[in-house]
């Protein structure tokens, strides 16, 4: 087990989890679109948006990865299937509080119950499992959030 | 204004547009056609094509009333007011241009209403059908706004001081009195795969605002201060709506299916961009100094023909893609039951050998006004000439798609000569690999054909084929493309023929034959200007200034021409507005003015 593997595992991972995604929307599976949610935090302007959000969700992916490493130490465990098995945890985190509670709480462009789209233009809130993007959302982002938590955990168990 | 089975005529629409998609919105205030998020993709209001399932955005006063419309001072913004005996109330409708310091919708119609004089009631009802009215739209409410969706379209609806909403099924509307100084606005923000966004009034109004100081000032751009000035300019604006500003690719009319005649089966997706039309619209824009969009143009079409080079195929999608697969949307009704209703366009198998002489001419007028090409561009020019000499004696499906047997298009061989005339041209210049005394061949041959096999004697003109001994509005282009001395003894004659057997008062019909496809069509608004420009030409400048005169007061309230038009009734057919037309126009009103 090691913490150069989670990392490659990370970067690996999130790659497959940002493309998974992105074929979920060109199938017409969800309007979720994580770069432009993302960089908008930073923007207006829609193109530097799509681009500065890939580049923080590609970092979110190594922190995340870094965060799987801790707990496969502390359970001295690593494998694609506890791997896996953090994905679902993780999926659930994101689309039950990250995404839904958390961002919209620290993103100045995204409804809540509590901002004014009279002040600035919003974001559509995303719903509870992100259902608001489409029904299908909270499934494929479970999904890509499973693969990329068996990449890490097996890439952190085979490398060292 | 009346409707018939809940269809509006052709005429009253109007159009709004932001160089992705378009809108049209009928005299009573309705919008009854737009694609989302690009002006090929499916509908979301398609009443024009199913009244019953098509859906539309409606808003018009509770009352009786009388609506006079106009579009802002060179500009696509659009103003219609409502007079009634209660008020007078005025809506202004857009398409948002992007806003770069805020955040804002993927796409957006803006509808500002303002109440002028007295107390209006007025309704509106927001009925969005995704997918053609196929796809099984869902409606539901959050953050305060009405949202409907279905797979990973999206349109959200924002409403400011209409008083209360309430909804039915998957449509929200409401009724509202707007009092003197009073004014309200409804928003349709669109969202494709993606969040949608949700903007403020003061957002909203900003962009409108925006919006109608973008147009007057792209507009100051044209160059132009000749006869019929107006009808010029607006044709300009109206063509601009119909260049995909991602690509600069220029579709040929914003609609699909709206039929060549009422209850007839000639219905087709103009949403695509001909590259016949690339010398036409070249010759305009240039001409009036729209060099951007020109350039764009001729860029787009030297990437998106690439593949197929040296063949070129007929038309493309706006993005470049050469397939565009022709399908029937059998649940929709048809405009006014003009069935089947058509999306995507099986015309682009065809061989249309007339292509080759519109793109060699459109890159003479591009090289005229930049002055060079770039030498593997030059090679791909010559093998291009190169493909026209050794295809030239090919049959095709000719200039006008004919769905019939192929044949040898009188029109199709004179534009080969066009081709290799303009390639030889070209190298002389030095601009492409010369390979002149092949071309030069080759169009002495072309030549020779078209003057023993395509001229009928009796008629002292060319016709259609020389198989099909009748008269072809098409014949005109010989004059407009310089095929021959436009004054000379045969297509004098050959424009006398098309006067004699194919116009009636100012409208030209395209044949009168066969086409391979049943049913009536109208007469063909191009043609008419097409004849204009062959007149000037040869100099019959009263005659040309004459037809002008008439033609332009043939447009509707707002300017806008269709592809065709019924000659008795004066009823607007076919694709709406028709691109073709306008470059027509423009292109005639130059010639006058060059004759002059």
């Amino acid at each position: 087990m090691s913490l150069w593997g989670a990392l490659a595992g990370g970067v690996v991972g999130t790659i497959v989890l940002t493309s998974g995604l992105r074929i979920a929307q060109e199938l017409g599976w969800t309007r979720m679109d994580i770069p432009l949610l993302l960089g908008t935090v930073f923007t207006d302007d829609r193109s530097r948006a799509s681009v500065i959000g890939y580049a923080v969700h590609f970092v979110n992916g190594l922190l995340f990865a870094v965060g799987y490493y801790a707990i496969f130490r502390a359970v001295d465990h690593a494998g694609w299937i506890f791997g896996a098995v953090l994905g679902v945890v993780h999926a659930s985190f994101s689309g039950g509080a990250l995404v839904t509670v958390l961002l919209p709480a620290v993103h100045p462009r995204m409804g809540t119950p509590w901002s004014d789209s009279e002040e600035t233009p919003i974001l559509e809130p995303p719903g509870f499992m992100l259902v608001n993007y489409g029904r299908r959302t909270a499934v494929w982002t479970l999904l890509v959030h499973v693969a990329y938590g068996a990449i890490v955990g097996g890439f952190a168990a085979q490398l060292s | 204004m009346e409707r018939i089975d809940g269809y509006a005529p052709i005429r009253e629409y109007a159009l709004v547009g932001d160089g992705r998609t378009t809108a049209l919105i009928a005299r009573d205030g309705a919008v009854d056609w737009l694609c989302l998020p690009n002006v090929d993709s499916p509908s979301v209001f398609a009443r024009v094509l199913d009244s019953d399932r098509g859906g539309s955005f409606r808003l018009e006063p509770g009352v009786p009333y009388e609506a006079e419309r106009r579009y802002q001072d060179n500009s696509n913004v659009l103003e219609t007011t409502f007079t009634t005996a209660e008020g007078v109330v005025r809506v202004t409708d857009a398409m948002t241009l992007t806003d770069d310091d805020r955040l804002s919708p993927l796409r957006e119609l803006c509808r500002k209403v303002e109440a002028l004089r007295g107390t209006i009631p007025l309704r509106w009802s927001f009925d969005p059908r995704f997918g053609y009215g196929e796809r099984r739209t869902e409606l539901d409410r959050r953050a305060g706004r009405w949202f409907a969706h279905s797979g990973t379209e999206c349109v959200a609806l924002g409403a400011w001081n209409v008083g209360e909403i309430t909804a039915n099924g998957a449509t929200v509307g409401g009724e509202l009195k707007l009092r003197e100084g009073d004014s309200a606005v409804l928003e349709l923000s669109a969202a494709h795969k993606e969040p949608a966004v949700l903007p403020s009034r003061d957002d909203v109004e900003r962009r409108l605002a925006q919006t109608a100081r973008f147009w007057p000032r792209w507009a100051g751009r044209i160059r132009y201060d000749g006869p019929w000035r107006d009808a010029v300019v607006r044709s300009v604006l109206a063509l601009k709506l119909l260049v995909y500003a991602p690509s600069g690719a220029m579709v040929a009319a914003p609609t699909a299916s709206f039929p060549e005649w009422i209850g007839g089966s000639r219905n087709w997706d103009y949403r695509l961009t001909w590259l016949r039309d690339a010398s036409w619209a070249l010759d305009a824009l240039i001409r009036l100094g729209i060099d951007d969009e020109a350039h764009a143009f001729f860029w787009w079409f030297m990437h998106a023909s690439r593949v197929t080079q040296p063949r070129l195929q007929i038309l493309y999608k706006v993005d470049g893609s050469a397939h565009s697969k022709e399908r029937e949307l059998s649940e929709l009704a048809g405009y006014r039951r003009s069935a089947p209703v058509r999306v995507g366009n099986g015309a682009a198998d065809q061989v249309q050998l007339d292509v080759y002489g519109s793109v060699l001419d459109a890159i003479w007028l591009y090289v005229q006004d930049v002055g060079h090409v770039d030498g593997d561009t030059g090679k791909e020019i010559a093998k291009i000439a190169d493909y026209v000499a050794e295809h030239w004696r090919e049959r095709d499906s000719g200039i006008w798609e004919v769905r019939a047997e192929t044949t040898h298009f009188t029109q199709s061989k004179a534009l080969c000569w066009v081709a290799l005339d303009r390639a030889c041209k070209l190298a002389e210049r030095g601009l492409i690999p010369d390979r002149c005394d092949r071309w030069s061949a080759a169009a002495d041959e072309i030549r020779a054909f078209v003057d023993k096999e395509s001229w009928d004697a009796e008629r002292n003109s060319y016709v259609r084929a020389p198989d099909l001994r009748e008269l072809d509005a098409s014949l005109l282009t010989m004059a407009i493309l310089s095929y021959d001395d436009p004054a000379g003894e045969r297509l004098r004659g050959t424009v006398a023929a098309v006067e004699r057997e194919l116009r009636q008062g100012p409208f030209v019909y395209r044949y009168r034959g066969e086409d391979g496809v049943g049913g009536e069509e109208g007469a063909f608004l191009t043609c008419s200007f097409w004849l204009v420009d062959a007149l000037a030409r040869q100099g019959r400048l009263d005659d040309a200034r004459r037809l002008m005169d008439e033609l332009v007061g043939l447009a509707n309230d707002v300017g806008l021409y269709s592809e065709e038009i019924d000659p008795n009734s004066a009823e607007f057919l076919g694709n709406f507005p028709q691109g073709l037309t306008h470059l027509a126009l423009v292109n005639a009103a130059h010639s006058i003015e060059d004759a002059q």
